[in-house]
């Protein structure tokens, strides 16, 4: 039989990646030597423990509060659990994990803390903001928002700005965790109130960034990411507000998410709306 | 970037350590004299943030050798578009001394899908398997228009289907493709270990010399230098230890059969496991400085 480099590849792998036993490895490995055979089998445990390890390793940086909330020891066994289900599909482990939230939602065990895929979004989301490419401020730009020209301006945000909108204090709980503010108690005492919230992630400088914002913020800053100029925006801002919230300060939010790095120029843009 | 250390008129024996990141701050403060700066390729694959602008900052005063864990070259599946067009990417910005990978596969099927292992997972050493690894490199050499090295393995799984030698097997390679060698001198001292658990040698420092003398050697640009962990029924290459002895004894070897080669000799110290202060990679750097003297002599005479 000419060796078949497909059929030994699939068998190594699946032995790796696989929580199975080795019988369809042992079929490639060497038969009559028994002393060899035993070391390779050796050599898998090896390579499983290599994975099991690097996937604590990489879970653990990317959501370090779903780790704490959940304990060194039911976080590894999840990592482990979902490196078996789901293995990373490309070669930059930076990649890997973004299907935990919902792995996390899917576990029965944990259906008890519902609030735990949450966190795991969130801190996705803070995860990728890290790499996300860089954007160059551009003071000078803002001069358009006041120069009359009839070219429709939309606002350019900064590296990775991310939302996520949660039927639980998520913003609360990550940030008590990672910064202390609020504290433990706080975050707590919000979620035994069922207080939902909005979270904005974006980065200032390298620094991933992250805090809650509000409902009228949150959707400006949706139309700003889907690419609408800025009046159109803040148009559909002004018709959804009311009720007992405080009035959307547009000047007063845009002088505090400049110096954040949340915005960081503006930019003339095609006019994309039929005027009636 | 404004200003990069030009990668040409570099002495023929180099010396680099792998940069990793508890290391990241102090190495740009202190500058240390090295030859370059090893990091591996796909902890930088950001589009942008912090990694790649300590990349860049690092790049303006050190020449950098990219060296990558995930191309997956020996996988039957292929090399991962993707992956292809990150490194290409950032070869383009780094500009880099030497871009290296291993003979090694990771991709294949799983479950309806194509799935990568992130580890260096062993190639049976046999025509198929040679064909597989040639076609990937050249792939990967024609993209990147530049000539890529490959490092030997420390392989904890042997195929009975082996029918080449693995020195004849990266020979042909070299030969086929035009890609070089990175021969990692640990990788072949722990394999050699294993085999003495195997039975099959007594003497693990005679049969790294042997397979070196079987390596052509206009072939080879590089070489790695690590720790490995011996934990008694198997012998694992962790990077998390100084270089031992035996080792060292090997690498002298290998300087005197590679060292006056025409374009060059690069050894890399690696630490990628419990990582010391910086001084002890610059310390493991130094004794390899030493030890290449007597080569460089060679290669000037």
């Amino acid at each position: 039989m000419n060796p078949d480099s497909l059929s030994e590849q699939r068998a190594l792998l699946q032995a790796v990646l696989g929580a199975g036993d080795a019988a369809a490895l042992s079929a490639y490995l060497p038969k009559e030597d028994t002393v060899r055979q035993r070391l390779s089998l050796r050599g898998l445990q090896a390579y499983r423990a290599n994975g099991h390890a690097l996937a604590e390793r990489a879970l653990a940086a990317t959501y370090p509060v779903l780790a704490e909330l959940m304990g060194q020891e039911n976080f590894s066994a999840l990592a482990r659990h979902f490196w078996t289900e789901h293995p990373p599909l490309c070669g930059d482990m930076a990649c890997w994990g973004d299907a935990l939230a919902e792995f996390v939602d899917a576990a029965p065990q944990l259906a008890d803390e519902p609030y735990l895929p949450d966190v795991a979004r969130l801190e996705c989301l803070m995860h990728l903001v890290a790499s996300a490419a860089d954007v160059e401020t551009d003071l000078p730009s803002f001069a358009l928002l006041v120069s009359g020209d009839p070219m429709p301006v939309a606002l350019v945000l900064g590296a990775g700005v991310a939302l996520l909108s949660s039927s639980y204090p998520v913003a609360s709980i990550v940030n008590a965790h990672l910064l202390g503010q609020p504290t433990l108690q706080q975050a707590g005492q919000l979620l035994q109130e069922g207080c939902a919230e909005h979270a904005l992630v974006w980065r200032q400088g390298f620094r991933p960034c992250m805090r809650s914002c509000t409902a009228a913020e949150l959707q400006l800053l949706q139309g700003l990411i889907a690419g609408e100029p800025l009046l159109d925006a803040l148009e559909a801002l002004s018709l959804s507000e009311g009720g007992d919230a405080p009035a959307f300060d547009f000047n007063i939010w845009l002088g505090e998410a400049v110096q954040a790095g949340l915005v960081c120029a503006a930019r003339q843009v095609p006019t994309t709306k039929a005027k009636g | 970037m404004d200003r990069l250390v030009p990668v040409t008129d570099l002495p023929a024996l180099t010396t680099g350590i792998g940069w990793r990141h508890p290391h990241y701050g102090q190495l740009l403060e202190e500058q240390p004299e090295l030859d370059f700066l090893e990091v591996h390729s796909e902890n930088f694959f950001a589009q942008g943030g912090a990694a790649l602008s300590v990349l860049q900052q690092a790049r303006a005063n050190y020449p950098i050798s990219l060296h990558g864990v995930g191309l997956a070259l020996g996988s039957v599946a292929g090399v991962d578009p993707w992956h292809l067009d990150q490194l290409a990417a950032l070869v383009e910005r780094i500009e880099p001394v030497r871009v290296s990978d291993h003979a090694s596969f990771a991709r294949g099927a799983w479950n309806g899908m194509t799935v990568h292992a992130a580890d260096l997972l062993p190639i049976a050493f046999h025509r198929h398997s040679l064909d597989v690894l040639c076609a990937n490199v050249q792939q990967v050499q024609e993209r990147l228009k530049r000539r890529l090295l490959i490092e030997n393995l420390s392989a904890y799984v042997q195929f009975s289907s082996s029918d080449l030698s693995e020195t004849g097997f990266l020979a042909e390679l070299a030969g086929r493709t035009g890609c070089g060698l990175l021969v990692d001198v640990n990788n072949i001292y722990v394999n050699a270990l294993n085999e003495r658990i195997a039975g099959a040698t007594d003497d693990p420092v005679t049969t790294c010399m042997n397979w070196l003398d079987q390596i052509p050697p206009h072939a080879v640009s590089e070489l790695h230098l690590a720790g490995h962990q011996d934990c008694g029924d198997i012998v694992i290459d962790d990077h998390g230890s100084r270089v031992c002895d035996q080792v060292w004894q090997i690498y002298g070897h290998a300087l005197a059969r590679f060292g006056s080669v025409p374009d060059g000799l690069a050894t890399l110290i690696e630490w990628d496991t419990d990582i010391p202060v910086l001084q002890v990679l610059l310390g493991e750097a130094a004794r390899a400085r030493a030890l290449q003297l007597p080569a460089g002599e060679k290669a000037m005479a």
